[in-house]
């Protein structure tokens, strides 16, 4: 168990700033996910925690202790990997037991732990074999088993499911939920995959070019957006982004775009009002639409559907609307064929706005 | 029936090219086998064969009348001195002739395994810890040393002759093991690094920062975790530098004058520039010679293609 702080790192390499000035506060027992693209800084950042790089600028606190200058093994972290690590010429009991070999527990108690770590990860019956006899999953399995046997102080995962196949990794989501919730130890989780990062985390930092553009809640992140890169990282299919400029109309705050014109709620309206004039882009989450009608309506996009794409439970549109082409979920029962015609209303009250320059939302 | 007769025809024509190509890669080997061991096989039987039998026309591959007197000569000269007076007291047509500097083989064996065998502790002692940190540490001057390194590989040795000469003479090493060893270690030793360089580049990085967050050291990284897992490359560097040592002839022929530290290969040389020249004796210490390379062959035979080429293509 510990909290974290890590205050103005900056990590260079050569000419590249792969962190910049970061700051971050993990709280003790939180699940904190660091979200991001490709070079985004974030495993980094998770190397730089874990000791295993060094930083140019900033200092790094494990419960008010600076450990800047500790090496890994002192700083009471375990680390799984995408790329599992475990080691090719050790037994999966061996691999489980060298890190409890290298803290020097005894015999017996290191047989105890790496049993009752197996049983919990249902390994125990593959502790003789090496990890070339294992499939990926039982081998990601493993890998958790030697970072649990310890019961370190902080977790760190580095994109631990991105080698798994799609129903594998669903399923190992769910067991390292469960994980954290029954060890009560501060896990640190980088992934690219909006989607692990909105299940599993307490909150999510959202990293670009080294700098965290966002840290809150799941909900805070995907709802309240800082910007358009933020916007567009979360959600599948991303936000749909049309640009336009805002109006003022005595109390009403417009969205207009050609013959296309948005009434902002009062409440929207009264931040968006200072920016009237102003050239903004609107984004639209594909799911925020409050029904599908033929007939003209306030707030109601007009379009043709160029195709649907069924996924089971719903299914997506394809509308080319105002010249360009959004999506939008509707309900599996909804009938279009490609081709035709339709309005669509957009729940106005979950609207984004977005400065066109800065690409900051206007709503915060 | 067509069609049965069809498929019959083209069954027999495809299981006599599978033949045809069988008996082509037979030929070969037969070809490549007899190439490589030819000599080495002529070598061991002409070693024991009398002076008389080896200069037969035509040869013969398996002796007549085999013989030891060649290798009891070689434990014995060391008691036997041959002068310019007494080298006729053996008649060197019939076999028992021995060389005058037939005492310096023994001692020229000894002086090679100490070379040699120091050559592949040093070279493993420098050479696995450098490759480690130039594959997985970051730090300035990375690449550049590397690069330096490897440049050190495209000179001839030729040309290095006359600059280790003035080296090891100013260190006051002339006609002592050392300067053999110091200089067979300037040629091994970028090999060394970069065959491990290139095998622990080829482990995930991952496997670096497991072992060190599970409570390593970087040194018990290296020995613990990236050690085990290069063993067929360091059976490969240990038989590359032992060999290159124990057959390495220009650099001992410079810096060696004597036999307190003359290498075998210098002493068998030398055996060829005598009054009469024994062929028999010659081979026997050819025998002599191979047998500890053949031995560490042996002992590492596994290892030496899995090594050799370990690294050259990422898995």
């Amino acid at each position: 168990m510990a909290s974290i702080r890590i205050e103005g790192v900056t990590k260079r390499f050569g000419n590249v700033v792969a962190v910049d000035d970061l700051d971050l506060e993990i709280h003790d027992k939180e699940f904190l996910v660091l979200l991001g693209p490709s070079g985004c800084g974030k495993s980094t950042t998770l190397n730089i925690i874990a000791g295993l790089e060094d930083m140019n600028e900033g200092n790094i606190y494990f419960d008010d202790q600076i450990v800047n200058f500790l090496p890994p093994h002192r700083r009471d972290v375990a680390m799984v990997f995408q790329s599992y690590a475990l080691y090719p010429h050790k037994s999966v009991y061996d691999n489980i037991a060298f890190g409890l070999r290298m803290r020097r527990f005894n015999r017996q108690e290191i047989d105890r732990l790496v049993k009752h770590a197996a049983d919990r990860l249902e390994i125990s019956h593959l502790l003789q074999r090496r990890p070339h006899e294992l499939s990926g999953g039982q081998r990601q399995r493993v890998a958790l088993g030697r970072a649990i046997v310890r019961q370190p102080a902080v977790f760190l995962m580095d994109e631990p499911l991105s080698n798994l196949d799609a129903a594998l990794r669903v399923s190992m989501r769910a067991e390292i939920k469960r994980l954290h919730q029954t060890m009560q130890t501060t896990f640190v989780y980088v992934t690219h995959d909006q989607a692990e990062a909105l299940t599993l985390a307490d909150r999510i930092v959202v990293l670009k070019d080294g700098v965290a553009q966002q840290t809150g809640t799941p909900d805070d992140i995907y709802q309240r957006p800082c910007s358009m890169f933020v916007a567009s990282f979360l959600g599948s299919p991303q936000m749909n982004f049309l640009r336009g400029s805002l109006k003022k109309e005595g109390d009403r705050v417009l969205f207009c775009r050609g013959g296309f014109s948005l009434d902002f709620p009062s409440a929207m309206a009264r931040k968006l009002v200072g920016h009237a004039g102003q050239e903004v882009v609107l984004g639209i989450r594909p799911e925020d639409v409050d029904e599908r009608t033929n007939s003209p309506t306030a707030n109601c996009l007009h379009g043709r559907v160029n195709f649907t794409l069924s996924i089971g439970s719903d299914q997506y549109l394809s509308v080319q609307a105002e010249g360009v082409e959004l999506f939008f979920r509707v309900g599996r029962d909804t009938r279009c064929a490609d081709g035709d015609s339709v309005a669509i209303a957009v729940a106005t009250d979950r609207l984004h706005v977005f400065d066109k320059e800065t690409t900051q939302s206007l709503l915060w | 029936m067509l069609a049965k007769g069809g498929s019959k025809h083209a069954r027999w024509k495809l299981r006599l090219s599978g033949w045809t190509r069988l008996a082509v890669i037979f030929l070969f080997s037969v070809v490549l086998a007899g190439y490589v061991l030819g000599p080495f096989v002529w070598l061991a039987s002409s070693s024991i064969q009398n002076e008389r039998e080896i200069i037969s026309v035509p040869p013969h591959w398996v002796p007549e009348d085999p013989t030891l007197l060649n290798f009891k000569a070689i434990f014995l000269a060391q008691r036997k001195g041959v002068t310019y007076e007494t080298r006729t007291q053996a008649d060197p047509v019939s076999g028992g002739y021995i060389p005058s500097t037939a005492k310096n083989l023994l001692p020229s064996l000894w002086n090679s395994l100490i070379v040699a065998v120091s050559v592949v502790v040093l070279n493993l002692v420098v050479g696995i810890p450098a490759a480690y940190a130039m594959a997985k540490i970051r730090f300035r001057g990375r690449s550049t040393s590397i690069y330096f390194m490897l440049s050190t590989r495209v000179i001839p040795d030729i040309v290095l002759v006359v600059p280790f000469f003035l080296f090891i003479s100013r260190l006051g090493l002339l006609d002592n093991v050392l300067s053999l060893i110091i200089t067979y270690l300037a040629i091994t030793v970028p090999f060394t690094v970069f065959i491990l360089m290139s095998y622990f580049e080829s482990l995930p990085d991952e496997l670096d920062k497991a072992a060190r967050v599970d409570g390593c050291s970087r040194f018990q990284t290296l020995t613990l975790v990236f050690l085990p897992l290069a063993l067929p490359s360091v059976a490969a560097i240990v038989l590359f530098s032992f060999l290159t040592s124990w057959n390495e002839f220009l650099l001992a022929l410079m810096f060696t004058q004597t036999i307190a530290s003359q290498t075998m290969p210098i002493v068998i040389a030398s055996f060829t520039s005598d009054f009469t020249i024994s062929f028999s004796f010659i081979n026997a210490a050819g025998v002599v010679a191979v047998v500890p390379p053949v031995l560490l062959a042996v002992v590492f035979e596994r290892y030496i293609v899995s090594g050799m080429t370990a690294g050259a293509v990422k898995g």
